[in-house]
């Protein structure tokens, strides 16, 4: 009875299971029909869905281009990225057009298994006039030949020193501009209650560690300080002083100087265990009064209306980054960011022809629009020829919206961060409980005006070893934990080391990538 | 033959008429007072994730207030942002089919597996367990499966996702272990019945196995739902993708609200979101466990043979 | 299980046995086609551990490097390090999660409380389900230098805040009770399962001799379950050298690389500049090492207690 119920629940799964064998979208395989196209493609916004099947797009892709466009967006995070793409790779089972990271890319060529694109730039004039040009093709070319297509990434320079201005006037303290201003202004913010709530819980300075392959060691957070005594990022790229930063004696007076930060408790001390969203949210928590924050992290709607609610007397300011010493200021390196897409090199000249209808499609007007905003009257609607979430009838489906958001998906793949973009993605708004008026665009003007160092081409030198990587990333972190104790002798021992573990011949073979790159300045 | 069910609770077991000495009394307390101490321990960590997921986004204070944070001050933005994305359900769906078919196909592997091990007059079961022992300690890696994968076509096919992972060595062995631990006498009595190994298989291992046959019916089921990274290497199709690769683009998002006006989950603080994601995707789950408790009725095994 | 009722038997006639088990071998026949597909073709392609792979030759016809890729991690600069730390944390976990799990699952079986007992089974399953990522923002809330709710504590009895997460001596630590703490309810699930296999008439006779609760947990619960904890613990020694990757990619961060980093983490990031073939070459020696040891201990535990994995 029992027994015999448990049977026919099995045998039912079973019965389940059969099916599912055969589970997975069908090819069409169509001899004469549209050409088929597989494109693995970076999603805007990640946690939103894929665009519907009965998108629109599909539709028009079709009939216009002849092409059938299947697309996968590629895992959220770049190690799963790296290693999708590498595995697929490894099986030689890459897809005709999709999205790679450079170094990922590097090595792909080196295998063989992605295609030369010089002929294509001719056979797309629209976009490669908006979306390749030099520093694009230069940046995707090895050996004189071009092996992808560029797409501009984000926003060159859209980050900034800020500071707590309510916090600075109730302790009646001047915007600090030395190094050592900064320091005495970290004290106060930690020590004299500047939120004035009766409790210590507040710090000078807020960071996280957010490495990229031109932003190594500390990562970009800690860079306004390293700015200040010049050695801001991975690489000095200029002609009369090139090289690793770590390696220059100036490094180690900007760890000198952040050490102070540490053992003066003006630092947030869980800077070192934050990720991304923890410092955000401690931001908006009113932990600390001077960061390095992103322009639309900082000032868009969503992300400044906690903010907002929580201090409305509450006051940021951009400022330019702290002068250290020898005169030295700088937020930080900034490059010319890129999205690579790569073309496999098993797309025949049919499918190459497909590729280079469609990308020069996706940048004319139609494809731009439809790709970046959706339908017009349905996800957005003109004003002054900026699309505006503002007029739609169901807000859901406008392309800031839930429903919405899906459709955008692919919007990085025709956005270049021209002024119709910028004014659509950052309009001026008034924020809800303070009625300040707010916008990310001029906060990004502003943030573009102060001191930078130009690193241009510096995401294109040649990557440390995992375990050089290593020895780097631990070794300033623990001489900042005090498990190495910080004094001349130890650093200038643990450089030797580095070099010994191969910082030395990595300094030389980024040299000979810089020199005959023209990168150097 | 009629397999005699006992559901003997632990009353029965123990019985309580008997009266306890004082050393008894002092045990029976310990692990009264150990469980409860267990309970806190798990309980406060949780609740204050569970807080979380709840959290308004203009909540401000520490983390110790926001663990006491007043019910009518949660905010349930979290969860109707992720029950609202299009994704969830199809994903939700995608999960279950490859949980049913992973686990129908795990079990219809391990069960024979497990009881030809056990059999110890087998012949050739030292070479049998070799078998199934070494792929448990060589992991050769993503690319070699990647290979076989591809070779067997099943590139963007579910099966991909739990096939390659059908059968556990460790389930495999536990389970073994447990068939062995049926006396002797009553499968000998059946097989001088004549009857055959696999209807000694069908109508008496099995039934006497339910609590480990549910046990390891759960670990699959677990493993195949929280499979992430099978997911992501072999699917390609949108409309395949399963929870977990739903859910770690939420929890790994890396330039969440960077470059967007509105997030796509609206007014809800984005740690609420993840820790939202997980509870949502943990319910079935959490839902299956009571029902397989139910088969973890003491003394269950032997009670057959007294009968 | 138990092999010594095996050593006394009758010469038998081995065709014969083969015949009578011909039904076993025909159940065998899909499972011994899923496990050559699915498991011994992969490990047959893992030759390109000795290979310099590329996607293009196939794995027949890239060439072979010899020891190449399994001296690449040999010759790593940490290779003592992460064998050290990768060690530290499978034994640990061995040493902390799974006595944990067999004492929460005891204490299940004795508990008189039906509502307490229900309780923290469901309770203590939980955990499970959170991932890494939600684990370190728990984490974090409890142990954050700043503000976590430990260090609140100890700031309130006067003490000095601990850097949990980012000082070399606590971390290990931070991780083994975490892993602890997720897993120990899970863990407890399959000796559960085995408990409920007790003869609950054994206990009657002991009662009725007058034999103390503890007494019949020592004579009675632990020699039952004693196979499988065996059997748990063999099958973990063969995975020693996967020491958690999930949880301390998670977890560490550059201030604890020397305690924090293990192979699987310094093979992932490997990955990610695409050494396949180093990371098969690694899985290749982690294998080598776990058959080993599970054939060593196994001949050990044999010897020592009758019990034994095979």
């Amino acid at each position: 009875m029992k027994n015999r119920q448990i049977w026919l629940i099995a045998l039912l799964i079973v019965a389940i299971a059969g099916p599912l064998f055969a589970q997975g979208v069908a090819e069409p395989t169509a001899a004469t029909g549209p050409v088929d196209l597989e494109l693995w493609y970076g999603a805007a916004i990640t946690e939103a869905g894929p665009p519907p099947d009965d998108w629109v797009a599909y539709q028009i892709i079709r009939d216009k281009l002849n092409i059938n466009l299947k697309i996968t967006a590629l895992p959220s995070n770049e190690a799963d990225q790296d290693v999708k793409i590498s595995a697929a790779a490894a099986a030689d089972n890459l897809p005709d057009i999709f999205m790679v990271r450079r170094e990922t890319w590097l090595r792909l060529i080196n295998q063989g298994l992605v295609a030369e694109t010089d002929d294509l730039y001719a056979k797309m004039p629209t976009r490669t006039k908006v979306q390749y040009d030099d520093d694009s093709i230069a940046f995707t070319t090895i050996n004189g030949k071009s092996y992808g297509l560029a797409s501009p990434g984000s926003i060159a320079k859209n980050e900034g020193v800020l500071i707590r201005k309510d916090w600075l006037d109730k302790l009646g303290l001047a915007v600090p501009k030395t190094t050592e201003e900064f320091m005495n202004v970290m004290k106060a913010f930690t020590f004299n209650d500047p939120d004035g709530n009766g409790k210590n819980d507040t710090y000078g300075y807020g960071a996280f560690i957010e490495i990229n392959n031109y932003e190594e060691g500390l990562g970009r957070r800690m860079d306004p300080w390293f700015g200040a005594f010049g050695v801001a990022g991975t690489w000095n790229l200029t002609k009369a002083n090139f090289g690793l930063n770590v390696r220059k004696s100036a490094y180690y007076d900007a760890m000198v100087f952040i050490k102070r930060m540490i053992d003066e408790g003006v630092i947030d001390p869980n800077w070192l265990s934050y990720k991304k969203d923890d410092f955000r949210a401690a931001w908006k928590q009113g932990r600390f009064g001077i960061m390095r924050e992103q322009n639309a992290a900082y000032a868009a709607t969503s992300n400044y209306a906690p903010f907002d609610k929580n201090f409305p007397n509450g006051e940021w300011v951009i400022v330019d980054p702290p002068k250290g010493p020898n005169g030295h200021a700088s937020v930080g390196v900034y490059t010319k960011a890129f999205r690579i897409y790569a073309i496999s090199d098993k797309a025949d000249a049919t499918k190459r022809d497909a590729i280079a209808r469609l990308l020069e499609w996706m940048s004319s007007d139609e494809g731009y629009f439809l790709l970046g905003w959706g339908v017009e009257g349905t996800n957005y609607t003109l004003k002054d020829g900026i699309p505006v979430a503002e007029g739609v009838p169901d807000k859901d489906y406008a392309f800031t919206g839930p429903k919405g958001q899906p459709y955008t998906q692919l919007r990085n793949m025709v956005f270049y961060n021209g002024q119709v973009e910028l004014v659509s993605r950052y309009p001026t708004y008034v924020t809800a409980v303070s009625k300040k008026t707010m916008s990310a665009l001029d906060v990004l003007f502003d943030m573009q005006t102060r001191a930078w160092t130009a690193n241009i081409g510096g995401d294109t030198l040649p990557p440390p070893s995992t375990d050089l990587k290593r020895f780097y990333e631990q070794g300033v972190a623990e001489f900042l934990t005090g498990r190495r104790v910080l004094n001349k002798a130890n650093w200038e021992a643990w450089v030797a080391e580095f070099d010994k573990l191969g910082g030395k011949a990595w300094e030389d073979s980024a040299r000979v990538v810089a020199e005959t790159n023209g990168l150097l300045r | 033959m009629e397999i005699y069910e006992t559901k003997t609770s632990l009353t029965v077991a123990k019985p309580s008429t008997v009266r306890l000495s004082a050393s008894d009394k002092i045990f029976y307390g310990f692990i009264d007072v150990l469980l409860v101490l267990l309970f806190f321990i798990i309980a406060i960590p949780l609740w204050s994730t569970i807080t979380l997921s709840f959290r308004p986004n203009d909540f401000i204070g520490t983390n110790l207030e926001g663990m006491f944070l007043m019910p009518w001050k949660w905010s349930t933005a979290a969860y109707k942002a992720l029950m609202g994305n299009d994704g969830f359900l199809m994903a939700f769906g995608n999960s279950f089919k490859i949980m049913l078919a992973g686990v129908a196909s795990a079990l219809f592997l391990t069960i024979p597996l497990a009881y030809a091990l056990s059999i110890r007059s087998l012949p050739g079961r030292a070479i049998l367990t070799v078998i199934v022992l070494v792929p448990h300690m060589f992991d050769v890696g993503m690319i070699p499966s990647f290979l076989m994968v591809k070779d067997l076509g099943l590139i963007d096919h579910l099966a991909a996702v739990y096939l390659p992972t059908a059968v556990s060595t460790y389930n495999c062995l536990i389970m073994k272990g447990f068939f062995e631990g049926i006396p002797d006498e009553l499968k000998e009595s059946a097989r001088i019945d004549g009857a055959s190994e696999f209807y000694l298989l069908l109508r008496i291992i099995i039934p006497l196995s339910k609590p480990i046959i549910m046990s390891v019916g759960l670990f699959y089921a677990v493993s195949f739902w929280n499979d992430f990274f099978h997911a992501m290497l072999y699917l390609n199709s949108n409309n395949l993708m399963p929870l977990p690769i739903l859910l770690r683009n939420i929890l790994m998002a890396s330039g969440m609200n960077e470059f967007v006006e509105v997030s796509a989950f609206g007014e809800a603080p984005i740690q609420a979101i993840k820790a939202a994601s997980v509870f949502l995707a943990a319910i079935p789950m959490v839902i299956a466990y009571p029902f397989i408790q139910k088969y973890f009725a003491k003394g269950t095994l032997l009670g057959s043979i007294k009968g | 299980m138990d092999s010594q009722t095996t050593v006394l038997k009758p010469k038998r006639n081995l065709w014969r046995d083969i015949k009578r088990h011909r039904s076993i071998y025909l159940l065998l026949l899909i499972p011994m086609a899923y496990f050559i597909i699915f498991k011994y073709i992969p490990i047959w392609k893992g030759q390109i551990a000795f290979k310099n792979f590329m996607p293009r030759k196939g794995v027949l016809g890239s060439e072979w490097v010899g020891l190449a890729n399994f001296q690449e991690f040999f010759h790593s600069f940490y290779f003592w390090e992460l064998l050290r730390n990768t060690i530290m944390y499978s034994v640990g976990k061995l040493l902390i999660s799974v006595p944990l799990s067999i004492i929460l699952a005891v204490s299940l079986y004795e508990c008189r409380i039906k509502v307490l007992r229900k309780t923290v089974q469901t309770l203590t399953y939980l955990p499970h389900f959170l991932s890494w990522v939600i684990m370190y923002g728990i984490l974090l809330v409890l142990l954050a230098p700043g503000d976590g709710l430990l260090n609140d504590a100890i700031k309130a009895f006067g003490g000095k805040g601990i850097d949990f997460l980012t000082n070399v001596k606590a971390f290990p630590w931070v991780v083994l009770l975490s892993d602890a703490w997720k897993e120990m309810g899970w863990g407890a699930i399959i000796f559960i399962a085995a408990l409920m296999g007790i003869d609950p008439t054994l206990f009657e006779a002991a009662m009725v001799e007058g034999s103390s609760a503890l007494q019949r947990v020592r004579y009675i619960t632990l020699p039952s379950i004693r196979p499988v904890i065996i059997m748990v613990v063999l099958l973990r020694l063969g995975t020693i050298l996967s020491g958690g990757f999930n949880q301390l990619y998670m977890l560490y961060s550059p201030s604890v690389y020397s305690v924090g980093d293990i192979i699987d983490t310094w093979v992932f990031r490997g990955l990610q500049e695409g050494k396949f073939a180093l990371a098969t070459a690694v899985g290749l020696f982690k294998g080598v090492m776990g058959l080993i040891l599970v054939i060593v201990s196994n001949r050990a535990t044999k010897r020592i207690s009758g019990s034994s994995l095979y």
